[in-house]
């Protein structure tokens, strides 16, 4: 039997179960990124945005009151929040929780209010709100219980069940509103996760069986450094711990079926499977707990060459303990030393590139972006590193902006300045054309301005088949992305890269920057560079080793 | 009224041709290249200079020989009764120092101008004084004229490389720094006596930008503001860029509308530090009289 009102206690709960039952979708939810490229997913961003909360909330105990609730899981969220959905997921929570914290028991009324704030808060958040997204679910579901409230409804169950019913159903019709998720044939992954976490709410307030008990970093976060949570489940991330890479040379005939053989294979042991074959050789990538396995089934098809096999737990561990390090070394150098008037902070993954960011300047590099967004959190950590009164931001990638910003409205005693980068050249150009001479008002100006000046285009793979664009793309296919969609699709990495090189360059281009990563030889880099050079005359090609994964080529035309 | 003659180097950019029309008397600087002598404008052109360079030619540059110096101010005072003379910057060069030295026997007569111009701005400095002299100024008036009007001016260099800076040897310690991974090209500052660094930008129109909005930020923050009097001399320079040069002369009247721009190659002795290929933005204040 349930009840009609609902108290600090099963909201608690609620929320508890909506964050569970999220997480549990995450690699679902994860899958429905339109771009199929393997970066800063959805699902794992909004899970590890409730997931801060809900170590917060879980901290407070059974007998926590309404008050403290809702700053447990306003400010846990906020700090939390990582990429554009966890950023809007925790203005959600944040406006739900603003007209309820005085009260004791929630009935109807209130909880519609709370829903309306929620979403009245989220879309101030975002600068040009989108229809089609997380935003439209949300109100939608608001839109319901404002409906339901008026009527006069005093049933908590009936309404739950409506509310989420409605909510479901906007999310189904995202597709109507953004030609982009009805061409990949998808709901929108942020309205999902958001309707999962309503969902698990739903069960927990019917009293269904629900584990409440949140990850094992309950002490951490409770204590220290605003980050050691991230830290914590950043480690607890890795499930497959060798990541293992290797050509093989066929022998045997290896055509589709045995693709998809050796595909579901890599499959049952590990994930972030790449298997691309092309004529004579197949290139494998799989992150697996037992790389001999992977390679015994790839012999059976022919002789194996360029082996490469990194254990990534313990890299991160040396990383984890790299940044302690610095932590403490930085502690014991109290900053004595008076502000400068200017700082940079950029977001930066790949040691060349954050090489040429250092030697351009900027004082403090937040490792991610592409794989892991850093969470408003870490932003505001590595602020804490950077002894100057006024810092610029970089976030050099679209799904860091919103986490950025929300850094900048929750920093008090440091004047923060976002300058919305979308991608790393634009973040060096930003940087190059910083004027020390110059008013910071001056400099926000110019650099704004530069930043639209600056083309970028990424070459990476496709993570599963879908179609975007009208361009049909497959699993293991390279893609190159410019900055406003797909720009080449196909099988051969050279020819897919210049071909997104020639839809960038126009009469007006002077300079073509091209940043190899960390999965290419320096020699095939040489290779692009000359013939871009014969292809493109008029422009100089400059080639730096950027070291980043994930994006093979990152090139920009200038 | 005492007759007051004119001198600057060639420095200015003032060709011996264009000085006999303006009255004005030029100084060529020497130059050693491959250890010999060769004097701007007078033994050595443009184009001879830039083919040496190019050609990694071992060029050094001088002040004026003290001999030199007091011939043409002895020759001068023949038919005037005082010398304006007005060096390269201080910061540049010993030649202003040197100067002021060689003048303390001539009992006033010559006033050596440290007002810390070069090239285009340097120029305009020697019209100024032309003007000045024909107001009825005594060679004492223009000399503290220009030096109280000396910071009412900005010069902005974009470099092609940064290759001729590291090679002089002239590379200050901030535009060493921007000496990074990427390819830049520098834009460098005159102000007051020192070349300094003063941003960096990746294509040539990122620099142009640059130079335009510092010019601007600078009548605005120091010379009053833009005014319908259009009371600043906007000037180009280069250094064996003048195609370049026009093209940037044509982008900055369009944000400068109704302005007269001058466009001069960069003296030699600027040249040989920083190589080919630069374009220079300056500006100065018109003087009031």
């Amino acid at each position: 039997m349930t009840s009609n009102t609902i108290d600090a206690k099963m909201l608690s709960k609620m929320f508890l179960a909506g964050a569970k039952n999220l997480e549990s979708k995450k690699e679902w939810i994860n899958e429905l990124n339109v771009f199929p490229v393997p970066d800063g997913d959805t699902g794992t961003n909004m899970t590890m945005t409730i997931m801060s909360a809900a170590r917060e909330v879980a901290a407070l105990g059974e007998d926590a009151g309404m008050a403290a609730l809702c700053k447990a899981v306003s400010s846990g969220s906020l700090r939390g929040a990582r990429g554009n959905s966890g950023v809007i997921l925790s203005q959600l929570l944040r406006g739900f929780t603003k007209s309820i914290s005085a009260k004791d028991q929630l009935r109807i009324p209130d909880l519609s209010e709370a829903f309306e704030k929620a979403v009245e808060t989220a879309y101030k958040a975002v600068m040009k709100p989108k229809e089609g997204t997380i935003l439209t679910v949300a109100r939608g579901g608001a839109e319901k219980a404002k409906e339901l409230a008026g009527s006069g409804m005093e049933d908590m169950e009936q309404f739950f069940a409506q509310v989420l019913e409605h909510s479901r159903y906007v999310l189904s019709q995202t597709p109507e509103l953004l030609p982009v998720l009805k061409q990949a044939g998808v709901v929108d992954s942020g309205g999902q996760g958001l309707v999962e976490v309503l969902s698990g709410a739903y069960d927990a307030f019917l009293g269904k069986e629900i584990d409440y008990t949140i990850s094992e970093n309950v002490q951490e976060s409770r204590s220290g450094s605003r980050s050691s949570g991230y830290q914590a489940q950043a480690q607890a991330e890795i499930k497959f711990g060798y990541c293992t890479e290797f050509i093989i040379m066929l022998s045997k005939t290896f055509n589709i079926k045995h693709e998809m053989d050796f595909k579901a294979y890599l499959e049952s042991i590990g994930d972030s499977i790449v298997c691309v074959a092309d004529e004579d050789v197949v290139k494998v990538h799989v992150h697996t707990n037992d790389p001999g396995l992977a390679i015994q089934k790839a012999l059976k098809y022919g002789q194996l060459s360029n082996l490469k096999i990194d254990n990534m737990r313990l890299e991160h561990q040396e990383k984890l303990f790299k940044m302690s390090e610095k932590e403490s070394a930085q502690a014991a150098a109290e900053p004595a030393e008076p502000p400068k008037p200017v700082g940079f902070l950029a977001v930066s993954a790949g040691e060349g590139v954050n090489e040429i960011f250092k030697s351009l300047g900027v004082d403090h590099i937040i490792e991610g972006g592409q794989t892991m967004n850093p969470s408003t959190a870490d932003i505001l950590d590595a602020v804490d590193q950077v002894n100057a009164e006024t810092i610029f931001i970089l976030p050099n990638n679209k799904n860091i902006i919103l986490a950025a910003n929300q850094a900048a409205e929750l920093m008090t005693d440091k004047n923060l300045l976002v300058i919305p980068t979308k991608t790393i050249p634009q973040g060096i150009t930003a940087v190059i054309n910083y004027v020390p001479e110059m008013s910071v008002e001056d400099n926000e100006v110019t650099m704004m301005q530069e930043i639209g000046n600056v083309k970028t285009g990424q070459v990476t793979y496709a993570v599963r088949d879908t179609v975007i664009d009208d361009k049909e793309i497959k699993q293991g296919d390279y893609m190159g992305i410019g900055d406003a969609g797909i720009l080449s699709v196909g099988q051969d990495m050279l020819q897919i890269t210049k071909d997104m090189v020639s839809a960038m360059v126009d009469a007006s281009s002077e300079l073509i920057s091209v940043y190899y990563g960390s999965d290419v030889q320096e020699e095939d880099a040489r290779r692009l560079q000359k013939e871009l050079e014969e292809a493109h005359g008029d422009c100089d090609i400059e080639l730096q080793y950027g070291g980043q994964p994930i994006y093979y080529y990152v090139i920009s035309v200038e | 009224m005492s007759k007051v003659a004119v001198i600057t180097d060639s420095n200015s950019g003032i060709t011996q041709s264009q000085a006999k029309e303006l009255g004005i008397y030029v100084l060529p600087m020497p130059f050693f290249i491959n250890e010999e002598t060769y004097f701007e404008d007078i033994s050595l052109t443009q184009e001879q200079f830039y083919e040496m360079l190019k050609g990694g030619a071992d060029i050094h540059t001088s002040q004026p020989s003290p001999e030199s110096v007091m011939q043409l101010w002895d020759e001068v005072l023949k038919e005037y009764d005082e010398i304006v003379h007005i060096p390269m910057s201080s910061g540049l060069s010993g030649s202003c120092q040197s100067a002021i030295m060689l003048a303390q026997e001539y009992e006033g007569k010559v006033q050596v101008v440290n007002n810390q111009r070069i090239s285009v701005t340097q120029r305009q400095s020697a019209l100024d004084a032309k003007l000045l002299a024909s107001k009825g100024m005594s060679a004492l008036e223009i000399k503290n004229f220009l030096e109280e009007d000396k910071f009412n001016s900005s010069i902005y260099i974009m470099l092609d490389t940064l290759y001729y800076l590291k090679k002089g040897g002239r590379i200050t310690p901030a535009a060493a720094a921007l000496g990074t991974l990427l390819k830049l090209k520098p834009v460098l500052q005159i102000q007051g006596e020192k070349l300094d660094a003063f941003a960096k930008a990746r294509t040539t129109n990122q620099g142009k930008s640059v130079m335009i909005n510092a010019i601007k930020n600078d009548i605005e923050n120091r010379f009053g503001g833009m005014t319908e009097d259009r009371h600043i001399w906007l000037q180009i320079a280069h250094t064996a860029n003048e195609e370049a040069a026009k093209v940037y002369r044509d982008e900055i009247l369009a944000q400068f509308p109704g302005y007269d721009i001058h466009i001069d190659p960069l003296s030699l002795s600027v040249a040989c530090h920083i190589g080919p290929g630069a374009l220079a933005f300056a500006c100065c204040k018109k003087i009031e009289v």
